[in-house]
């Protein structure tokens, strides 16, 4: 048993996981942060983004990595013309943020089931898959498939990026300043607006890049999103909602409980052990791991 | 391709909407269906209905249905049940009183098939069904409903366990998925597989959420196994054989419960899915059902993807069956009732008769792929290619 959870298999497979549930969870937590918008749609445009990678290959012959930029702005501009469409008005009536994020979880709900039915019936519901970076390359004991490192790589790439961004531009600690203290923020002179729309970009950019990512592992279907928005519920709320690290820290964490818990224990038990773990980390500490109190 | 897919589907619609052939100037059939076009099992479905569209299509254009002598165009009148076997009911109910249906074509999936199996049995309506699968449906009054699957749980695991002991398999490693139909199969295949001495070395159940094999399959590696059984689901099928291969987990034989049966699970493996069992009953390389290969090189040419060889295959089985007895009975129930409860049918699956709710002919079977074909390798009697194993 040591000699399994010591192993390079397993920290591969929590590294993988974990990078994209810290994808995923980024996202989410991006636009919540800057606008306390509620995606429940996030899943959705990951599926958008599964199925830009999938039509990719399969007209162009072209690996989907490559298409990852055009992905992530297909999926960033749906996101900005909802923006412009729905919720600049919501977010400019002034409204208190509970209200905003109510709203927000009902409109995006509507979102999520229209996204998902227009997505029908432009493809029709049939499973989509292609085979791309499928070799399988030993590196010591550990076995690692090309799509999946491929994943790994792209997923810490970006969740770098963003770190980076975020801490060491202008702009970045523009967004950090709208997510931690919004009046404040205005007052000092942050055009939010702007912000808000590079936080939207950003948000539904990247969760359209993981579609891309697990389109290579996974059946693509219009219904792959919700175990994806889920997941990044679990991933942001773990981590301190609009606390982009505590939210990836908490991506891997989740990662690491889902591979290592099941190892110890049995794969039946992965939603008591991944839901009880959620719940023993917010009785200990409420805004989650690296959260603290909002305004 | 894109552009064909659009095309395709503005003429599944057409179909749909019964703009058929303006040569067919007698009031049409009126078949109606609900099928789950979204929720839960929306992604399962299409592989259903496509081959009604198809069914449809083709009878159109070679002048209509036959209703005991008088060429009829056939017309849909379809519903989305939204994955609700409750909605289904209702829906079949409208079907019946509200729209006034000639014909009926089933839902997808067990639970809407025993829900609307109430309806049909009040209104006296017979409805051939299709894909449900479960020791259940022999519980369904029978009369007006049947059932054309040999894949009953109860019938699988003795069936497998056959399998593996001829091909000289002594112990195996199970995954369960939790969802019913894996847990009905595990439930039989278990006490099967002690029956013909086959040692279990581990079985293990999994969620349907599960995200990463990597833990379970590193315990399936060090069993060593002869065979893993992976009692899957369409999505956890992906996730296994992705991580097996990448584990080079390498048995003698792995065999998929659901899953490798459809377009993109070849699709997504390649020469890498072959070699992989699963279940279904039918071929198109089996020659001495004369009808199966054109219903597969019709399928691929219309929808430009492979039938799904249990439910596609199932579905058009059903409108076959049912075309067949309309033929000779017309569209009176009790007439048409008697048809299909005593009629031997020639469909795609070879010669089709009924005992009581239950497919009389079909046996329980399993197809491996082999170069990229799905040859059927057990039962000896109509398999079409000897079972490999490594």
């Amino acid at each position: 048993m040591l000699d399994t959870l010591l192993s390079g298999q397993l920290l591969f497979a929590a590294a993988v996981l974990g990078a994209l549930y810290a994808l995923i969870g980024l996202g989410l937590n991006l636009v919540y942060g800057t606008m306390r918008l509620l995606n429940i749609a996030h899943g959705d445009f990951l599926m958008l983004g599964a199925y830009g990678a999938f039509w990719w290959f399969t007209l162009t012959g072209i690996s989907p990595l490559i298409a990852l930029p055009l992905i992530a702005a297909g999926g960033a501009g749906i996101g900005l013309a909802l923006y412009a469409l729905v919720f600049r008005k919501q977010l400019a009536t002034g409204l208190a943020p509970a209200v905003i994020e109510a709203r927000s979880l009902l409109l995006f709900f509507g979102v999520s089931v229209v996204i998902q039915n227009v997505t029908a019936l432009l493809f029709s519901a049939t499973p989509r898959a292609y085979r791309h970076l499928d070799t399988v390359y030993q590196i010591g004991q550990t076995a690692m498939t090309g799509n999946r490192i491929a994943s790994l790589l792209v997923a810490l790439a970006i969740l770098g990026g963003v770190l980076v961004f975020l801490n060491r531009t202008l702009f970045g600690l523009e967004i950090k300043a709208l997510i931690q203290h919004r009046e404040a923020a205005r007052i000092v002179g942050i055009n939010v607006s702007r912000v808000q729309i590079v936080a939207i970009a950003l948000g539904f950019g990247s969760a359209a890049i993981a579609g891309g990512l697990l389109s290579m592992t996974e059946q693509v279907t219009p219904f792959m999103g919700f175990r994806f928005t889920i997941a990044a519920f679990v991933v942001i709320i773990m981590g301190g909602l609009g606390n982009i690290l505590g939210g990836i820290v908490a991506g891997f964490l989740l990662a690491v409980i889902e591979i290592y818990a099941v190892t110890l224990f049995s794969a039946e038990a992965r939603s008591i052990l991944i839901y009880g773990a959620f719940v023993a980390i917010l009785l200990i500490s409420p805004q989650g791991l690296l959260g603290r109190a909002r305004r | 391709m894109l552009r064909r897919q659009l095309f395709g589907l503005m003429a599944g619609a057409a179909a749909l909407a019964g703009i058929s052939s303006p040569a067919l100037a007698t009031d049409p059939v009126r078949i109606g269906y609900t099928i789950a076009r979204t929720g839960l099992f929306a992604a399962a479905a299409p592989s259903q209905e496509q081959a009604y569209t198809l069914w449809a299509e083709q009878v159109n254009a070679a002048g209509g249905l036959d209703v005991a002598g008088e060429m009829r165009p056939i017309e849909f009148v379809s519903y989305d049940d939204e994955s609700d076997p409750a909605k289904a009911a209702q829906l079949y109910e409208r079907l019946i009183t509200s729209d006034n249906v000639d014909l009926l074509l089933a839902p997808w999936g067990t639970p809407h098939h025993l829900n609307v199996a109430g309806v049909v049995e009040r209104y006296g309506f017979p409805m051939v069904g299709n894909t449900a699968a479960s020791v259940m449906i022999r519980e369904v009054q029978p009369g007006n409903i049947w059932f054309p699957t040999s894949a009953i749980p109860d019938q699988i695991g003795p069936a497998l366990a056959q399998m593996l002991h001829e091909a000289g398999i002594q112990s195996v490693a199970i995954l369960a998925n939790v969802l019913p139909y894996s847990q009905e199969n595990l439930q039989f295949l278990t006490p099967a597989l002690q029956a013909q001495g086959i040692e279990i070395l581990m079985s293990e159940n999994y969620p349907p959420d599960i995200s990463d094999m990597t833990p379970l399959l590193t315990q399936v590696r060090a069993a060593e196994p002869d065979a893993v059984l992976a009692l899957t689901y369409p999505a956890d099928a992906f996730l296994y054989t992705g991580q097996a291969r990448e584990l080079g987990i390498a048995p003698h034989l792995q065999f998929l419960l659901i899953g490798p049966t459809i377009d993109a699970f070849g699709k997504a493996f390649g020469p890498a899915a072959d070699g992989i069992v699963t279940l279904a009953h039918w071929s198109p390389e089996q020659e001495a059902w004369p009808r199966a290969r054109p219903f597969f090189d019709a399928y691929v040419a219309r929808f430009d993807q492979e039938p799904d060889y249990l439910d596609s295959a199932l579905a058009y089985m059903s409108v076959e069956i049912l075309q067949q007895a309309v033929a000779q009975a017309g569209l009176d129930h009790d007439a048409l009732r008697a048809a299909i409860a005593n009629g031997t049918f020639d469909t795609i699956n070879g010669e089709v008769r009924f005992d009581g709710v239950q497919n009389a002919i079909t046996p329980t079977a399993f197809v491996q792929r082999q170069d990229g074909r799905m040859q059927l390798v057990w039962p000896p009697e109509i398999a079409t290619a000897p079972l490999v194993t490594r």
